[in-house]
């Protein structure tokens, strides 16, 4: 039993690693706007399904394929945010109508893909194809340690981007006070579509990762959105190391009520963490970010 | 703000309004004289009025968000479905049944999510929404799951029930007017004043007297009811509920309709839902591409006309001038 629990605990953290990466990209957009893109799911659906009709339709190997997939999504972060997302904020819309309007955008994405790739859910070969490593009597998969190396790397990359690129700067100050950053000089239009294309990249490189392990069909998006979205009011919304160790304890809840209470628990478990945090701690672990 | 008396009356709207409001009555008479299938769209149209018009006072009067209203919907036509088809209960206890869990619900629901605001109230309705669905998923023993609860039979009462498709519409007309007309009568009471009060701004309604809190609750439950009536209404009509009719494509449609319509009027919701419904019967071959377009749609509006059909003579005006 005990041995059940610490195995489950194991991918409990490695799904939570892919919660904590779209979570990020939450917090990514968030930053740089104060929108919260109700599309994220999108991206993550995307990664995984480009990735395998990449492999599939073109015959591309693994990586190609998703690097591919990873630079088209990119892309689509900026269509989004420039035929969706920029009439709204030029408008000034109300937070609520630019929430709305993600979230029909995320339902057209849903059925255009639908459309073009039909229902059947899809997977993709895991990275590396040998036995699970043994490990004091736990078998550990080498997707798990791909899916932890990767976000690691990520977090690294995404901390030297934002502390010593001179893009990343002018991010971050967008995100302390967007007026006095155009004072300076800062192109605050732009950097909303950077937002969204490092989001919608974070958020295709979530969906890859995950896919081996799973499957991906053209409705994954929103329940890995909200997940990503429990993850970043966890660690305090806004705030990206927050969003992953709230990814990661959000996934070890998940795989632990599974393996203790049912499958059916599973959303339950996520559900719960949610309405604690907003409850009790709506200022998540970390506290706000600004 | 926002009233009925403001926008719809309001003296350059007038024309294109009554227009509208003449297309619809052609269309009802056309629909009831002919009969077959527009008769079942019509019919869907003025189900989803009544959902409608509930969101409408929970976001059009009292400026809050909802996700999640097609979890009420979903409460209500299970109530119903399951209490008439698996246990032979008669339509009306089993619709009331219905609409006492979705009032508890939202009572037992709207304390704690209320208090949130902004995307955290969005992301917490979303969420009951999709529990709801999970529920009906989930509990095969009672929903029968992914295969839905099919054999509901028709509204009535004791031994007089309503078998005919246009006996069934004049019904479902009457309960669309009613529901109309009392989101009127709310709208003009003392607790519909209070609703916009909290919308224009919490801190005014509360300097003012208004316990916001109170009727932030008043008006989700309020809307709550409306949705599982609603639900009843369309499990009886259509005969059939499963998962997928309440999942989120009808809370994206409920939304189009409502910006369609104009969020905030009396007639907004009926106009919406008569257009909504009917556009995409027009176009009966891209059936596959429905959700797609009220996705599409909803954006357009969003972006182009915000408040929907009651901002269109005002678009009008501006295309004018500057066509001038």
């Amino acid at each position: 039993m005990f041995n059940l629990v610490a195995q489950s605990v194991l991918s409990g953290i490695g799904i939570g690693a892919v919660y904590g990466l779209i979570g990020i990209g939450f917090c990514v957009i968030y930053n740089a706007s104060g929108i919260v893109n109700f599309a994220q799911g999108a991206f993550v659906m995307l990664g995984g399904m480009l990735t395998n009709v990449g492999m599939i339709k073109l015959g591309l190997p693994l990586p190609l394929a998703a690097i591919g997939a990873i630079a088209i999504v990119a892309m689509l972060g900026v269509v989004l945010e420039r035929i969706v997302v920029r009439p709204l904020w030029n408008r000034g819309s109300t937070m609520f109508v630019m929430i709305l309007a993600t979230l029909a955008a995320q339902i057209v994405v849903e059925r255009i893909t639908q459309i073009m790739a039909g229902d059947q859910p899809r997977t993709l070969p895991v990275f590396t194809d040998l036995p699970p490593l043994r490990l004091f009597g736990f078998a550990i998969n080498f997707q798990f340690l791909w899916i932890l190396g990767c976000s690691a790397l990520v977090i690294i990359l995404l901390g030297l981007f934002f502390s010593s690129t001179k893009t990343g700067k002018a991010m971050r100050a967008c995100s302390i006070n967007r007026d006095a950053a155009a004072l300076q000089g800062i192109r605050v239009s732009r950097m909303l579509a950077l937002a969204f294309a490092l989001s919608a990249a974070l958020g295709a490189f979530a969906g890859i990762l995950i896919t081996p392990t799973q499957y991906t069909a053209f409705n994954v998006g929103v329940p890995f959105a909200i997940s990503g979205f429990i993850a970043a009011i966890v660690g305090g919304f806004g705030r990206p190391l927050g969003a992953f160790a709230g990814g990661i304890l959000l996934g070890v809840a998940q795989a632990l009520a599974i393996v203790l209470l049912g499958a059916a628990f599973k959303n339950v478990a996520a559900l719960s963490i949610l309405l604690l945090f907003l409850f009790v701690r709506p200022t998540g672990l970390l506290g706000p970010a600004k | 703000m926002n009233s009925f008396n403001t926008i719809w009356a309001n003296g350059r709207g007038n024309l294109a309004t009554w227009l509208l409001w003449g297309l619809a009555a052609v269309f009802v008479v056309y629909t009831f004289a002919s009969g077959g299938y527009l008769i079942a769209v019509l019919q869907f149209a003025l189900i989803y009025t009544v959902l409608v018009t509930g969101l409408n006072i929970f976001m059009g009067f009292t400026g809050q968000v909802s996700f999640g209203h097609n979890a009420f919907a979903a409460i209500g036509g299970y109530s119903s479905a399951v209490l008439t088809a698996t246990y032979g209960w008669e339509p009306l206890p089993a619709g009331l049944v219905g609409l006492a869990g979705a009032l508890l619900c939202a009572l037992v629901i709207g304390y704690p999510v209320l208090r949130l605001r902004g995307h955290y109230l969005a992301m917490a309705t979303l969420a009951i929404g999709l529990i709801v669905y999970e529920v009906a998923v989930q509990w095969q023993s009672v929903t029968q799951g992914y295969m839905g609860i099919s054999g509901i039979a028709p509204i009535g009462i004791g031994r007089f029930t309503i078998t005919s498709d246009r006996g069934l519409l004049v019904f479902l007309m009457i309960a669309a007017a009613l529901a109309l007309l009392s989101a009127a009568g709310i709208r003009r009471s003392r607790l519909g004043r209070a609703f916009v009060a909290a919308a224009g701004s919490e801190d005014a309604a509360r300097a003012l007297g208004i316990d916001v809190a109170r009727y932030k609750l008043i008006a989700f439950m309020i809307s709550a009811a409306y949705a599982a009536i609603a639900g009843s209404l369309f499990a009886h009509a259509v005969g059939f509920v499963s998962p997928e009719v309440f999942g989120l494509p009808m809370v994206v449609m409920s939304f189009t309709m409502l910006y369609v319509g104009g969020i905030g009027t009396i007639a907004g919701p009926a106009l919406g839902a008569i257009i909504i419904s009917v556009l995409p019967e027009s176009f009966r071959t891209f059936k596959d591409y429905q959700d797609l377009a009220y996705g599409a749609a909803l954006i357009v509006i969003l972006i182009y006309a915000p408040r929907g059909l009651a901002s269109l003579p005002e678009l009008w005006a501006r295309w004018r001038r500057r066509s001038a």
